[in-house]
């Protein structure tokens, strides 16, 4: 197969089934079958990206056969491929969720071409070569994700559409200002070309720098870090599990995967000034959304701010920013999107059966349903990094970077983050599984019909599969390690990818 | 709103637009214009025969197409039946009336039909260089030639594609909110 259609076909191919949806219109079983046969197209193209970027090194293609500084290139390296394997995972899993997860209402008007547009902005971000390019895949998430917060346009909804929406144009706003500035100060905005730009010897650095603010700021507004983080908690809770979960677990990441792209690529790291911000800003992310989970009682709510919680570890390899971190980061991004959006689908299996989310009605989910129990320990446990799941290799390599780069304090943050972690973990599965189910005003009994238990059981489908992958991660790490130490590798060395973006 | 002034005025410059359009969404693959104003001008006329005389009418008018049909005899072929479908058909103004009996249904264009359709060419026409191995999005120029247009490379049928995406937006736009 080509490069040119191995490097497209994961943006493509959302496209065209979200194009196959539009003729359905109002009927919801068609573009159910375009969907899904889209989700698994779509996590086959992933899966050959993956191969190729890993036998043959970083592929590429310029868009219209225009040469690189000039046109837009698309470029895939090991990190992006990554990031596109686990979104085609958690996409699958997700839209196998909202067969039965999701309102009938909701899915026949635009639920399934909107999350595959999602799913196509995701891969555009992860792909793009181009510094404008990257800002018009980000609208094009801010766009799809709008419509998805609001679809079905109940009253929290719309609150926490809006408060999402303006935030995240504030953000779009200082991107593009801050593209702007790096295009006067080099004249280019192919990555590639600004990364080789950057570091010709005698370009004036300062500039750059102050320009590099901005991104981090935008980005920052995107994947939630330390002051800028609010939104989140106030948006994510309210639409349906369905469109949540999905959200919750890649758009965060993506900003994170950007920040990463572009502060090892084109932003040179200042020992003085850069390196010790996004320290001081990972550590406050990471202890501002523990202690934000901790004090909440709302089952997604405590998800939401864990969000906020996990991407300061994210952030802590970028900061470190020695491959090994890096390589942490990486590995740390894969199994959040995975354990993120798993904890989200349980939470929907939970408030399918008890109608709600709040904690202090909800419990006895032990008793009746032992085996999500042990599901939801099994992602909670992983989250929080106990051995032998997928989030301890991820905190371990972090951790151990940290010792060796001598960054005692980010080491010691992290840890008690972990406990805390655990702590608010713990509160859920006291609250939600372990304590009888409260009488709410006595005399209620809980009707459940056959139909709906059977619609429960399915709904731990999808469940199940993320599970099954992230205890697999955890107990077979070795190769999704080796994976993202090379592609870390590969970042740190910008010389790979510039030479294979301007053919030199 | 009726006014007499605007829809009659309205009757003569609706085929007006159309050519218009088409005409700057042709020029526009060597020239400026394109896709995008040509659907723009497009829907103009759409938009003022909707606020002439209402949206129910211009759907019914240029959306909506009545197909007649007749259960098939039991002496004709099926390639008979279908010859015999398409002409009913065409002549239906002058047989409607006389035809024994006949199921009739409408097939309506909805806007976001045209914005599906708008959406596939353009995609389709970027992706006609990816299976000719080259990379996406690069135009393709055929050899013959078409007296007036010129060469038909794959950006014309990207134009047309925007054409019709911009088309069908903009009258789901215009219809949804006459609607409200």
């Amino acid at each position: 197969m080509s490069q040119h259609l191995l490097v497209l076909l994961p943006l493509l191919l959302p496209l065209y089934g979200a194009i196959l949806c539009l003729p359905f219109w109002k009927r919801s079983l068609p573009q159910q079958w375009v969907a899904g046969c889209t989700q698994v197209c779509w996590m086959a193209s992933a899966a050959m990206l993956i191969y190729e970027v890993t036998t043959t090194g970083i592929v590429k293609t310029q868009i219209g056969n225009w040469p690189a500084p000039y046109g837009i290139t698309m470029v895939a390296d090991i990190f992006s491929a990554l990031m596109i394997g686990a979104s085609t995972i958690v996409g699958f899993a997700v839209y196998l969720f909202s067969l039965r997860g999701l309102n009938e209402s909701r899915k026949t008007y635009g639920y399934y071409p909107m999350l595959l547009l999602l799913q196509m902005g995701i891969s555009g971000v992860c792909l793009t070569g181009d510094i404008f390019n990257l800002y018009v895949w980000f609208e094009v998430l801010l766009i799809s994700c709008f419509t998805l917060l609001a679809l079905g346009g109940t009253k929290a909804q719309l609150e926490g559409t809006i408060k999402y929406v303006t935030i995240n144009m504030l953000a779009s706003g200082l991107l593009l200002t801050g593209i702007g500035m790096v295009y006067s100060l080099t004249g280019s905005l192919n990555l590639a070309e600004l990364g080789r730009l950057v570091r010709q010897p005698g370009s004036d650095l300062s500039l750059v720098n102050i320009a590099s603010i901005f991104f981090l700021i935008g980005f920052g507004i995107k994947s939630a870090i330390f002051p800028l983080f609010f939104w989140l908690p106030a948006s994510y809770h309210t639409p349906p599990i369905a469109i949540s979960a999905f959200i919750a677990g890649l758009l965060t990441k993506v900003g994170i995967y950007t920040l990463i792209r572009l502060f090892t690529l084109v932003f040179i790291m200042d020992r003085n000034f850069i390196l010790p911000l996004l320290l001081v800003l990972s550590g406050l992310t990471m202890v501002v959304g523990v202690l934000g989970a901790a004090s909440q009682t709302d089952f997604r709510k405590i998800l939401s701010f864990h969000i906020v919680s996990q991407i300061g570890y994210m952030l802590m390899g970028l900061a470190i920013n020695t491959p090994l971190a890096i390589a942490g980061s990486v590995f740390f991004i894969l199994h959040n999107i995975l354990v993120k959006t798993n904890l989200f689908l349980i939470s929907g299996v939970v408030a399918q059966r008890h109608k709600t989310f709040a904690l202090k009605k909800l419990g006895g989910e032990y008793l009746k349903n032992p085996f999500l129990a042990i599901l939801f320990l099994l992602s909670a446990l992983s989250l929080a990094g106990i051995p032998p799941f997928s989030g301890f290799w991820g905190k371990f390599m972090l951790a151990k970077a940290g010792l060796l780069n001598e960054n005692y304090s980010i080491v010691a943050t992290s840890l008690a983050v972990s406990l805390i972690t655990i702590f608010s973990m713990t509160k859920i599965w006291n609250e939600a599984f372990l304590k009888p189910k409260p009488d709410n005003n006595g005399s209620e009994k809980e009707v459940v019909t056959s139909e709906e238990k059977q619609a429960s059981r399915y709904l731990l489908v999808p469940v199940v599969l993320l599970a099954g992958i992230i205890l697999f991660i955890g107990l077979y790490a070795e190769p999704v390690i080796s994976l993202s130490i090379r592609a870390a590798e590969q970042l740190k060395n910008t010389d790979l990818y510039i030479n294979a973006v301007l053919n030199r | 709103m009726k006014t007499i002034i605007l829809s009659t005025a309205i009757r003569l410059l609706t085929p007006l637009f159309q050519v218009f359009s088409i005409y700057i969404l042709l020029r526009g693959h060597n020239h400026p214009g394109g896709g995008f104003i040509g659907g723009l001008i497009g829907a103009i006329a759409f938009v003022f025969d909707t606020l002439a005389n209402g949206h129910e009418s211009t759907e019914k008018t240029f959306f909506t197409l009545k197909v007649y049909q007749q259960p098939r005899k039991s002496g004709i072929s099926y390639l008979q039946h279908y010859l015999q479908f398409i002409r009913m058909n065409i002549q239906r103004k002058k047989e409607a009336g006389q035809l024994d009996v006949q199921q009739q249904y409408c097939i309506q264009l909805r806007p976001v039909y045209l914005m599906a359709l708008g959406l596939f060419i353009a995609t389709i026409s970027g992706t006609i260089s990816l299976l000719l191995q080259q990379p996406f999005m690069t135009s393709q120029w055929p050899e013959f030639h078409i007296p007036v247009l010129g060469s038909p490379g794959t950006p014309l049928l990207f134009d047309l594609g925007v054409y019709l995406l911009v088309m069908g937006i903009i009258l789901k736009i215009v219809f949804t909110l006459a609607k409200e």
